[in-house]
């Protein structure tokens, strides 16, 4: 084995104090944590302003936060959610575990990934300053046109929107050019693309989209601050624009999205099911096709956010069938998942069962979908709570679930620390019980008429028990995050362990120690399979491939 | 020693290569939003929009022709650095700098020239948002182009050493191609 000595100058930069060490560092471990722990702060706050939303639906004619509140907080819970929580928490997932996994020192670019993220941080804060300044956003994530024109919205409400969202998605272009870059240029030797981590297969294809989706956004945003600013008429009918465009630009970036937004949650399911079920990943190859297919798929599907805008019939029923055909590799990955499961040595650990959640919930997700890509489902219920319910479903049963999965799973290694079995065990069933409490009965409510984006409903509808019903069981929900929240402070607050492979895996994250050091790796790993920890483990077994 | 650890790292090529690849194929989306917003807004509307100087070909098409002459200097310095020669890669490097400011000039001046106006209902808004994201990017490469100018005379390159320099030219050929696309759609079709 040759010994490799690589140049690694943004190391040691910072000592002279712990904040500065943590503000001035290029390591993509400590950006890593900062992303996964700001992204858990502003998750919070989007809790909290859900639990507002649900407040305030808990009864017809509440008055608990009124029209105009309600207006700005639906639309920063989902603006949050989305660009400030689940897209930094699979940033800073890939950051932390990308090197590791791959066998690298950094990420290949360490001061742009400080740049991403010191946007995203900014970029946040900017758009929650808006609170302060005149109020927040309050046409929806999707801030359609014509709403958002001057003539509509005036004020500084939209002009936050447009851009904190362009800082935000200039914060994620730059963070998915460096992680395609690493992959592309950094992984360890032996270690061909066929033989790479699915996490990091998933964050590839992710990172693909995103700079291919992202600029569609960039160009959104800044097309409404010309039209707001300037006077252009892009999306202004009257004039020589069309309110309709901003919905083609708009969900261009937005279906893909969808993706950007699950995918890595799928690769920390294909990391943590086959650790729990002692098996390598079932049909790798066919996952790993399936993952570069949703990628293309993706941006190609965006008009079916459209079927209510009366488009021609041919384009109806193209995008109804294209939509159905994303369904095929989407399902592909959850039949690797059950196969894997199958014949297996289960270890049913807190992250095993956020895993084998994400499975029963996403497949929820996954069957709604199915029914509102169909042209004549999607026009009874688009705009009503069906379609609130069937992508909490996909977003909270699958996204949030993976990565509680994979923050069970990598706690030790980030931190040298074991996350409380028995706590996170009630926190997960804390969580599904109150997730299905609240997103369940959407799909009913929304059959049953109640339409989405309004802050009230009279008492004549018949909504409101089950209304009530879901306020419950958001609290429940929001239980279980302050269970995971104890169970984080107290494990915190105990002395290291520093297991170095505590689940018995399979990848080379776990080669090393917990937490790792700052050049993470003594020397470069050399790699022969999909499995190197388990070949090392197993000699007289490994893996062929 | 295993047989593993004879294989490269990676894919093997030049980072500086590979990111400006994955940067130019996002450029592609963005650009490619904002003709396709521009088309569909064509697709909508009698055209031409009031106001839209179809008859005025005179600037654009010379900043074409300057654009032209740009990337062959830009060649120029590419083959200059190439061949180890520092004195051509300045020179070149100037020229092709000098000639994008021109450009951008030309760019203005048509602008403020035809009255446009980015609320005239009409052309001179897509002509600010089009021709103004593009010029931004022009005015990125003449910065592009100022670092390795100011590095060349440093003498930081060499015939083996200056992916930097063969990443600029990538940059500012592409540029180019954006313009010919935008030319093509705003004024020939």
């Amino acid at each position: 084995m040759t010994t490799q000595t690589e140049t690694f100058p943004y190391m040691h930069r910072a000592e002279k104090s712990k904040f500065l060490s943590w503000v001035l560092t290029t390591d993509h471990k400590r950006i890593g944590i900062l992303y996964l722990s700001t992204a858990f702060i502003f998750f919070l706050v989007g809790g909290i302003e859900a639990l507002l939303i649900r407040l305030q639906l808990a009864q017809p004619g509440a008055q608990v936060l009124g029209p105009d509140a309600y207006n700005q907080v639906f639309t920063m819970h989902g603006m949050t959610m989305i660009f400030l929580a689940a897209m930094p928490i699979a940033i800073g997932f890939a950051n932390y575990l990308i090197p590791l996994m791959i066998g690298a020192r950094d990420m290949v670019f360490p001061r742009l990934n400080a740049l991403s993220y010191w946007l995203f941080f900014f970029g946040g804060l900017f758009m929650y300053s808006s609170f302060l300044l005149g109020g927040a956003p309050d046409k929806g994530w999707f801030a359609y046109a014509p709403m958002t024109e001057r003539a509509f919205s005036p004020g500084m409400r939209m002009d936050f929107w447009g851009l904190g969202v362009i800082v935000l998605a200039i914060s994620s272009t730059v963070g998915s050019i460096n992680i395609i870059v690493t992959i592309l240029q950094l992984r360890a030797r032996g270690m061909s693309i066929t033989k790479m981590p699915m996490f990091a297969w998933n964050m590839l294809v992710t990172s693909f989209i995103g700079i291919f989706a992202f600029p569609s956004l960039i160009v959104a945003a800044a097309l409404l601050i010309l039209d707001r600013q300037l006077g252009t008429q892009f999306f202004n009918t009257a004039g020589s624009g069309n309110a309709l465009l901003w919905q083609h630009i708009f969900w261009f970036f937005g279906h893909p999205e969808v993706y950007i937004l699950v995918l890595p949650a799928m690769g920390i399911m294909s990391e943590v099911v086959p650790v729990f079920s002692r098996k390598p990943l079932f049909g790798f190859t066919a996952v790993a096709f399936s993952t570069a297919a949703i990628g293309v798929l993706s941006f190609t599907v965006w008009a079916h956010h459209m079927f209510s805008t009366g488009m021609s019939t041919i384009s109806l029923l193209f995008f109804a069938a294209d939509s159905f055909l994303i369904g095929v590799p989407t399902g592909v990955k959850i039949f690797s998942w059950l196969a894997t499961i199958w014949g297996g040595k289960l270890r049913i650990t807190t992250s095993m069962l956020f895993a084998m959640g994400f499975i029963v919930m996403f497949v929820i997700g996954g069957i709604t979908g199915i029914h509102v890509a169909s042209v004549p489902v999607d026009w009874q219920v688009t705009d009503s709570y069906y379609v609130v319910g069937h992508f909490h479903y996909v977003l909270f049963g699958g996204t949030i679930l993976g990565f509680l999965a994979g923050a069970f799973y990598w706690f030790p290694k980030m931190t040298g620390r074991l996350l409380s079995e028995r706590l996170g065990k009630l926190s997960f069933w804390t969580i599904m019980i109150g997730m299905n409490m609240v997103f369940l009965p959407m799909h009913y409510l929304g059959l049953a008429g109640m339409p989405r984006r309004v802050y009230t409903y009279p008492a004549d509808t018949g909504w409101a028990f089950w209304n009530l019903f879901e306020t419950v069981g958001a609290f429940v929900t929001a239980t279980g995050f302050l269970l995971i929240l104890i169970n984080i402070i107290v494990t915190l607050r105990k002395p290291a362990t520093h297991e170095q492979d505590p689940w018995d895996g399979f990848t080379l994250e776990w080669t090393t120690s917990s937490p790792p050091p700052p050049e993470n790796f003594a020397q470069i790993p050399s790699v022969r399979s999909r499995r190197p920890l388990w070949d090392a483990k197993h000699p007289d077994m490994a893996d062929t491939h | 020693m295993n047989q593993a650890s004879t294989q490269p790292r990676g894919t093997g090529l030049d980072t500086a290569k590979v990111a400006t690849i994955v940067i130019l194929g996002s450029e592609t989306f963005f650009f490619g939003t904002l003709v396709s917003a521009y088309l569909f807004m064509r697709g909508m509307y009698p055209w031409p929009l009031e106001g839209a100087p179809l008859s005025r070909l005179a600037v654009p098409t010379a900043n074409s022709f300057i654009l032209l002459i740009s990337v062959i200097t830009m060649a120029l310095a590419l083959r200059a650095v190439r061949a180890n020669q520092r004195a051509g890669l300045v020179a070149w490097s100037t020229v092709t700098l000098l000639l994008g400011l021109v450009f951008v000039g030309g760019q203005i001046f048509e602008y403020t020239s035809n009255g446009m106006l980015p609320n005239d209902s009409g052309f001179g808004g897509v002509f600010l948002t089009l021709m103004g994201f593009h010029a931004l990017h022009l005015l990125a490469g003449v910065v592009f182009l100022g670092v390795i100018v100011m590095r060349a005379r440093l003498g930081d390159f060499s015939a083996k050493r200056h992916s930097i320099v063969e990443v600029g030219a990538w940059f500012w050929y592409y540029v180019a191609a954006v313009w010919a696309a935008l030319y093509t759609v705003l004024y020939l079709v």
